[in-house]
């Protein structure tokens, strides 16, 4: 099916912009191939990834038409072979507008790899964070239209079905959430969606200005919550768990700025989430997920000290109104970043790390690089992914650090 | 009567012209005025231009880099936009800068990532100093650099090749500067440098840039190639300018971060 679209949004295209003369047209993509063996025993191997990316551009006077696709295969999970449409969207500019319709990435808010404001795209946990952030995000069916000032945009959306973040469940996958062995049992169903109809369409509007020494954003989102809240129940005698997934509405009222001054750049976003529904402690069974608001912020900031140094820091802290003791959430969640990049050789070498640091349980997460660039279209990169926690999100991995090389070829 | 009318006419404006060009040539600059007049140096309003990099490492390995350059004055500030078409991993990527005259003003920078489909704010100070793009141009180098960061002195007048120059030493007012000081020698015919000489903060020889291929286009002279060798790494950048176009029909909404993000004009 996913093949067929392809074509036909090829063909279709094709014809389009076979009317007129003149029509600019370009091919680019990579190959890649990513492997990644466990630090320590039984050192297996935790991901083993070849894949094409294609790129096709098409412009002809104001109207622009791009699609990308992947064809992946994948030694680990077998079900991720094959073939995806990530993009493919036609843009149409006028004077003071413009509009786009298709699958495309949207992504608000000035957050580095934190998500406060950017919660429209689902994200592809497949391999938790253990991947570029770019291929975390997932692209979404969506129509957009802009008012367009040189100052000032104004953004509308519609999302007419939402996407679900891909959550990691296969029992062969090494990022899997769920226990794969012991007991008791986990029964998983992951299948539980909204249905298919215009009640359930997700919509958002957008100011954003880019005024001298400050960019600044207001929003405001009718979504869904991308990743699932689980509801639980028990086998009669106890030895299978049953896990529901399910999906709510989200409502969102948001805040973004950016100011750059001297060598730094301050980021700053905060958001409203009116109408969350929480997870319950797992001990609590057949009941139904709780409703509450929460106010989320982070306050982040860039160093660029010269020389390509650049060192970054994030602070994002969300607080649940009215809390209640049985959610699974606490009511203060505190994450932090931190990033350090440097590059040498004029720019053919990149030593890069970059940590989420998880302040209410101790735990984090970096994965720290070095990236060459043995030509202008090759780059081989190493990297170790290193987990460390006894609770929390990266404590759930602290048994998944890892070694991974990657080679790049663009073209 | 009519014939000595016209010659009378023609002699005065012949008197006219001698008397202008002693002016340009013979008046004593300040080295702070001649730089000022490179700076004035008429480019149009707007202009366009294909820029190509090839980075020459003391092997003799080759990369190269290329992007498109659009900029337009405002009043005294510039405005200017790039989109990176080589190489291959950062194609796409584009630079959007609004530029000030005021040097206590910061530049506004943004700074967009096709991968990450998603424009970032970036220093509009602290990047000056970096090299661009792993070439031997600072962005200074490459222009950004306001006079009054500098003292100028106009040491001599020299013939440079086959070209009548001004010898300036520009010293920066920073002591941090990345450099101790500069030697220029400006070509008087068309307001160009055709070779500036760079000093570590040692005060040791660091970089020599040479101008050539340079022309009128549209009316205005245009510099096609920038030659600058790195005496301390023996790495060399060339800069290739071509298709360069001014007072082309651009409007001053191009400059957006709106157009950063669509990548093609």
């Amino acid at each position: 099916m996913k093949r067929q679209y392809i074509i036909i949004v090829l063909l279709w295209s094709t014809f389009v912009f076979s009317q007129e003369d003149k029509t600019k047209l370009d091919f680019t993509g990579f190959v890649d191939t990513y492997h990644a063996v466990r630090s320590e025993s039984p050192y297996d191997f935790m991901s083993s990834r070849t894949r094409f990316r294609g790129e096709i551009k098409m412009l002809k006077g104001n109207s622009y038409f791009f699609t990308s696709f992947n064809a992946v295969h994948n030694s680990i999970l077998k079900s991720q072979t094959g073939i995806e449409l990530r993009e493919a969207f036609f843009e149409y500019t006028a004077k003071s507008w413009d509009f786009k319709a298709g699958r495309q990435i949207l992504s608000w808010g000035v957050a580095d790899g934190m998500r406060i404001i950017d919660i429209i795209s689902a994200m592809d946990m497949t391999e938790f964070l253990a991947q570029d952030y770019d291929d975390i995000i997932m692209p979404v069916n969506a129509l957009k239209l802009r008012w367009l000032k040189p100052k000032m945009n104004f953004e509308l959306i519609y999302i007419p079905i939402p996407s679900f973040s891909i959550m990691p469940d296969e029992a062969e996958n090494p990022w899997s959430i769920f226990p794969t062995e012991g007991k008791p049992v986990f029964d998983i169903n992951m299948d539980n969606k909204p249905e298919l109809t215009l009640a359930n369409s997700e919509f958002g509007a957008r100011f954003s200005f880019f005024l001298s020494g400050i960019d600044f954003s207001v929003s405001a989102l009718h979504t869904w919550n991308k990743m699932p809240v689980f509801t639980r129940s028990m086998s009669s005698d106890f030895d299978t768990v049953f896990l529901k997934a399910n999906h709510y509405n989200l409502d969102m009222l948001g805040l973004d700025f950016s100011i750059p001054k001297g060598q730094f750049v301050f980021r700053g976003e905060t958001a409203y989430y009116i109408g969350e529904f929480h997870e319950l402690d797992d001990e609590i069974i057949n009941t139904e997920p709780i409703k509450k608001n929460s106010l989320n912020w982070l306050l982040g900031i860039d160093w660029y000290l010269g020389n390509d140094w650049t060192i970054t820091a994030q602070y994002s802290q969300k607080f649940i109104t009215n809390y209640l003791d049985v959610l699974q959430e606490k009511e203060n969640t505190i994450l932090s970043t931190a990033g350090i990049t440097k590059k040498i050789f004029r720019s053919t070498l990149s030593v890069s790390t970059f940590a989420y640091i998880d302040i209410n349980n101790g735990g984090f997460f970096d994965r720290t690089s070095v990236d060459y660039a043995l030509s202008d279209e090759i780059h081989l990169l190493i990297g170790y992914d290193w987990f460390h926690g006894d609770k929390g999100m990266f404590g759930l991995y602290k048994n998944n650090s890892e070694y991974w090389f990657k080679a790049k070829y663009c073209f | 009567m009519k014939k000595n009318n016209r010659i009378k006419t023609l002699l005065l404006a012949m008197a006219i012209i001698v008397s202008y060009s002693n002016n340009i040539f013979a008046q004593n600059f300040s080295g702070k005025e001649i730089m000022q007049k490179v700076k004035d140096r008429p480019d149009g309003d707007n202009r366009k231009s294909t820029m190509q990099m090839e980075l020459i490492n003391k092997r003799g390995k080759k990369r190269m880099r290329s992007f498109v350059s659009y900029s337009m004055d405002i009043g005294k500030d510039k405005k200017s936009i790039m989109f990176f078409q080589s190489p291959a991993d950062v194609k796409g990527t584009g630079f959007l800068t609004w530029g000030y005259d005021n040097p206590d003003k910061e530049d506004d920078r943004w700074l967009y990532l096709p991968a990450m489909k998603k424009t970032r704010r970036i220093s509009g100070t602290s990047a000056k100093k970096d090299y661009f793009m792993g070439t031997d141009f600072t962005y200074d180098d490459m222009g950004g650099r306001n006079i009054d960061e500098d003292t100028h002195k106009l040491l001599n007048e020299e013939k440079l090749d086959a070209y009548d120059c001004w010898k300036i030493i520009s010293i920066p007012k920073d002591p941090k500067d990345m450099y101790s000081k500069k030697v220029s020698w400006i070509r008087k015919d068309c307001l160009f440098a055709y070779k500036v000489v760079f000093y570590d903060k040692m005060g040791n020889l660091l970089k020599t840039l040479t101008i050539s291929d340079i022309k009128k286009i549209n009316g205005f002279w245009t510099a096609q190639k920038m030659h600058i060798i790195n005496h301390q790494t023996n790495h060399q950048t060339i800069l290739l300018m071509s298709g360069t176009k001014y007072n082309i029909k651009m409007e001053e909404t191009l400059f957006t971060v709106s157009n950063l993000e669509k990548g093609v004009f």
